[in-house]
């Protein structure tokens, strides 16, 4: 098995999975903390509607992804502030429109259904230098974001009238955390698809949120759990000949079941 | 006497001011918190001293002192308290406007926090509301509202549900965009840049309606009161274990908030108004969701503030029964305006 990282695209995949499987739990927490779970579905949607351009006009759907997800929340959340609509029904709006427009481009431009597919379960092995790159130091900034304002997010994430009376800039936060969101799940789309990015967004932050002691405890057990998941999951799969995004998941899952199953009640 | 007020220790001079009016005895108050002398040993000179005064000596715990002018006013208080005085001139009153105003019927914690507050030693700062008019979803809410608190009072405001209390607080902490007319908070409009440099000056304390389960500890609840402050980290843990004993919640410390009691919750909530060491204290019906012992906790904390640190405190409750205990001056919303 160790021969398989002499392989330049499994040890980069393997690098950045488990960068990106301590850094983007992260922004689980802050998916579960604003509930921004809808937001979450817009933007999966929207990542297909930029994997389906980008084919069409055969650019790189990882640059295409990310531009229609900023795109995506920045118009939802103008409109939900703007217009006091419910940010949960606009997301369900756009998550439509994005996937049908997406399929109109699929037959109008005949992208191969297979390529945009690709994207729900992700393309590990096929990262390119600047997605490379681009996602290391994504995952960077996330955790120094995280660590330079972990008090104000945690005002934020508390109460937001509350963090405004502290003097914190809510809307700011608020703004940040849905781009970072954004650039997120593009990314972590790539990585291991959008049917599966759940496995190192959210079941990561949703398990530190059982056992939890405090804010910071969630932060750092939920990047725990997420570099165990990336790490244990791709050796798994290069062990025993898996996919790697099914395998992290699958095995994501079942630390949840236990866990959830052995909970003291 | 050169000096306007000279302070000895068993004869031997520890303490000099040149100030006027109390501000010595103030001096005084805050020289002696920083050590540890006894009372008995400390003999004070005063160039003058009336009722005010008097009261400061007394609540300074000096037993003798000699005043160069005294005012006939002071010697019931050094008497009714037993310190020994002397004077060189005794004359019926000395040109003081705070003698006038203190009454026979104040206690002496009465008096002490009467004279903090004209000497701006309270931690409370002025709130002015002038013509406060506000219109969500067509409907007048506030209309041309006044208000004037001054430094360190407190006001209840009672009023029936949908009468605008919350819209009132949530004006007051620049939570409605729109407004008509102006809130002063200290020296600062609410919307200015002035105002949201000093934003953390105005704390809130919501109805107990947070009912999340976020893992988040008390002593971290109450750290966000210093969310927009750059402090050293064993700063901010001195800061927030200080506010957390001053309300009584340092044991819950590392408690989660979500399973505390309705009670713990708004001591831990006050803590964290403490922490950000906010001069004026809102307060939306914190006894909403209190069973009988948290509204007992939450009363007790309220009087011991307006005691202490004594920041300006604005309530609105539809709780009468709790809120006429606390004895602060009340007003009654209604039709938009206060009565």
């Amino acid at each position: 098995m160790v021969d398989l990282f002499t392989y330049p695209p499994v040890l980069k995949g393997f690098i950045v999975l488990i960068i990106t499987g301590f850094a983007f739990p992260i922004t689980g927490v802050y998916l579960l903390r604003m509930n921004l779970l809808p937001l979450r579905f817009m933007l999966m949607h929207g990542a297909i509607l930029g994997g389906a351009l980008s084919l069409a006009m055969s650019i790189n759907p990882f640059g295409g992804t990310l531009v229609i997800n900023l795109l995506l929340v920045l118009l939802m959340t103008w409109m939900s502030r703007s217009l006091k609509a419910d940010p949960g029904q606009l997301s369900a709006f756009f998550m439509v429109v994005s996937i049908s427009v997406a399929f109109i481009f699929i037959y109008r431009f005949q992208v191969p259904a297979k390529d945009t597919l690709s994207l729900m379960w992700g393309s590990l092995y096929t990262l390119n230098s600047f997605e490379f790159i681009g996602t290391l130091v994504f995952s960077l900034l996330l955790i120094i974001f995280q660590a330079q304002y972990r008090h104000q997010l945690r005002a934020v994430f508390f109460d937001s009238d509350v963090a405004r009376t502290a003097g914190v800039n809510e809307t700011g936060f608020y703004y940040g955390i849905i781009l970072i969101t954004a650039v997120t799940v593009a990314a972590a789309m790539k990585l291991i698809g959008a049917l599966l990015l759940d496995a190192l967004l959210l079941l990561p932050a949703l398990i530190a949120s059982y056992h939890a002691k405090s804010y910071k405890g969630m932060v750092l057990w939920s990047s725990f759990w997420g570099g165990l998941f990336a790490t244990v999951g791709f050796l798994l799969s290069l062990a025993f000949d898996l996919p790697a995004s099914s395998t992290i998941a699958v095995f994501a899952a079942l630390v949840f079941l236990i866990l959830i199953l052995t909970q003291k009640k | 006497m050169e000096h306007s007020l000279v302070l000895f220790q068993n004869e031997k001079q520890i303490f000099f001011s040149d100030e006027h009016w109390l501000y010595p005895l103030f001096e005084v108050e805050q020289f002696l918190g920083e050590r540890s002398i006894s009372p008995n040993e400390l003999f004070l000179r005063d160039k003058i001293a009336g009722k005010a005064a008097a009261a400061l000596i007394v609540k300074l715990g000096i037993r003798n002192c000699f005043i160069e002018l005294l005012s006939e006013r002071a010697i019931p208080v050094f008497k009714k308290y037993g310190v020994n005085y002397s004077y060189q001139k005794l004359v019926d009153h000395i040109q003081c406007r705070t003698e006038d105003l203190i009454t026979d019927k104040m206690t002496l914690e009465e008096t002490y926090l009467f004279l903090r507050k004209r000497a701006g030693k309270v931690q409370g700062v002025s709130l002015k509301i002038n013509s406060l008019s506000v219109d969500i979803a067509g409907k007048q809410i506030l209309d041309n509202l006044e208000l004037d608190l001054g430094r360190g009072e407190q006001l209840v405001v009672q009023g029936e549900n949908g009468s605008g209390k919350t819209t009132l607080i949530r004006s007051i902490l620049g939570l409605i965009p729109s407004i008509n007319g102006s809130i002063t908070i200290g020296e600062e409009v609410v919307g200015s840049s002035g105002w949201q440099k000093n934003r953390v000056q105005t704390g809130y304390l919501n109805q107990e309606t947070i009912k999340n389960n976020f893992p988040i500890t008390a002593a971290e609840v109450v750290a966000i009161g210093l969310s927009s402050q750059k402090l050293p980290e064993t700063e901010r843990a001195y800061r927030v274990e200080l506010a957390m004993r001053k309300t009584g919640s340092f044991h819950l410390m590392s408690k989660l908030f979500h399973q505390l009691s309705g009670g713990e919750k708004q001591r831990v909530s006050l803590a964290r108004c403490l922490c950000q060491n906010a001069r004026l204290l809102l307060l939306d019906e914190p006894t909403s969701y209190l069973d009988e012992k948290g509204r007992e906790e939450l009363y007790e904390l309220l009087v011991d503030l307006s005691k202490n640190e004594a920041p300006t405190m604005l309530l609105v409750s539809h709780d009468s029964n709790w809120t006429d205990r606390l004895k602060w001056q009340g007003k009654i919303l209604k039709g938009g305006k206060l009565w």
